[in-house]
């Protein structure tokens, strides 16, 4: 196995946030929870391609507004999320 | 346009007028609030005089110029505002935008000043507002280094000096002048600020159940229980003072703030609420909750609507060591 690389605490959260997502879909529907995982997988790649990687600042405003969405996600009463593209 | 010479304040409430006074028949001392706050009456003054100075200093470029027409903005009344700009989708650090406007076709508050950028020079500029009374506690935000709401605090029309508007300091920004309050908000739902009893109302009289349809009745309080609240209740939620504290700053996350400890005090002398104890003891075990406060009294200094949480803070402090005596 190969020797995994050391995390960084910025990468740790980011991991920890991305955790939290799947796990908090587990508890919907099954339909649902594909299209959550397949929404948070989406944003969290495009982010992780788009962001550079020292903008600590975007970085850290992208967790905090996470973390928001995962509390309100965790909610028994929502049953699901959807995104929308808007063309300007 | 708006009348901008400074107005008459010597009313009825400042005891002129002795018919006046027996036509009210001695009813404004039984509704003290009609007398109006002392700091309201100084802000309103505040704002008139910064008014009629503005009038005053229009007045003297007029005749600087003998007459002739304007220019399109008059030199005299424009003042610098330097607004702290940071959007997150747009990369850089945040930096100090300045905007000139003209206090004479501005209303005299600041947020007045943040409708009219926002509505004429720029329209991304992003702020809190609801009320423009004060009453709300949105539109909160640092003006020239102290912490206050944009909507009661009177422009300082001294047009030599730029003024500084940043939003509250050491909380996370948002956008522009927004910031993150959930932090704030967790605090004081963590109080348990709601009417705990233990046991129910006394029943109605029978006539009372008979209008309202029902034997429940209702948790009495004399008018001097009632003026215990007086002070504890009027809290807006606005954040200035939990932003204004030192101790609050280094640890946002234990120390619950100003804010949240006054209104734990209310609770704590409500006469209706039968947990009092149990509420103080809540607050002094976790050490950090309550204690955190260093009696730094920057809260009173910069309420909005001239609270004294550092004396709440201290009465509960008192409240926690009689009882831990006793």
């Amino acid at each position: 196995m190969a020797s995994r690389p050391k995390l960084s605490g910025i990468q740790r959260q980011v991991l920890a946030l991305y955790r939290g997502f799947l796990r908090t879909a587990r508890q919907k529907a099954p339909e649902e929870r594909h299209r959550i995982e397949a929404v948070v997988s989406v944003e969290f790649r495009e982010n992780a391609r788009n962001v550079d990687r020292r903008n600590f600042v975007y970085i850290e405003y992208l967790l905090r507004r996470g973390k928001r969405q995962l509390e309100q996600l965790k909610n028994p009463d929502i049953t699901g999320l959807s995104t929308l593209e808007v063309n300007k | 346009m708006l009348r901008r010479t400074l107005p008459a304040l010597r009313s009825v409430k400042d005891g002129v007028g002795g018919a006046a006074r027996q036509a009210v028949k001695g009813e404004a001392q039984h509704f003290p609030s009609l007398r109006g706050h002392p700091a309201a009456r100084a802000n309103a003054r505040e704002a008139a005089e910064g008014q009629a100075r503005l009038a005053a200093a229009e007045e003297e470029e007029e005749r600087r110029r003998g007459g002739r027409p304007a220019p399109a903005a008059a030199a005299a009344t424009v003042k610098e505002f330097q607004v702290y700009r940071w959007n997150p989708d747009s990369p850089g650090r945040p930096f100090l935008q300045s905007y000139f406007v003209d206090l004479a076709a501005c209303g005299p508050m600041v947020l007045d000043v943040l409708v009219k950028i926002k509505s004429e020079h720029d329209s991304t500029l992003a702020f809190r507002r609801s009320c423009r009374e004060g009453i709300c506690g949105s539109c909160s935000m640092s003006i020239d280094g102290v912490n206050t709401v944009a909507c009661l605090k009177p422009v300082d029309t001294d047009t030599s000096r730029a003024s500084m508007i940043t939003p509250l300091p050491h909380m996370y920004v948002v956008k522009d002048l927004v910031v993150d309050l959930t932090n704030f908000y967790q605090q004081y739902k963590s109080i348990e600020p709601w009417l705990k009893t233990k046991r129910p109302p006394p029943p109605a009289s029978a006539e009372e159940a008979g209008a309202r349809g029902t034997a429940r009745g209702e948790h009495r309080q004399s008018p001097a229980q009632r003026k215990k609240l007086d002070g504890l209740y009027e809290c807006i939620l606005c954040a200035c003072c939990s932003t204004a504290c030192p101790s609050y700053w280094w640890n946002s996350e234990e120390f619950l703030g100003p804010a949240a400890l006054l209104h734990a005090y209310r609770w704590v002398s409500d006469s209706r609420d039968d947990y009092g104890e149990e509420r103080v003891q809540a607050l002094a075990e976790g050490w950090d909750k309550m204690y955190r406060c260093r009696m730094i009294k920057s809260c009173t200094a910069t309420c909005p609507k001239s609270l004294d949480p550092s004396a709440a803070i201290s009465a509960m402090k008192a409240l926690h060591q009689l009882r831990k005596a006793a």
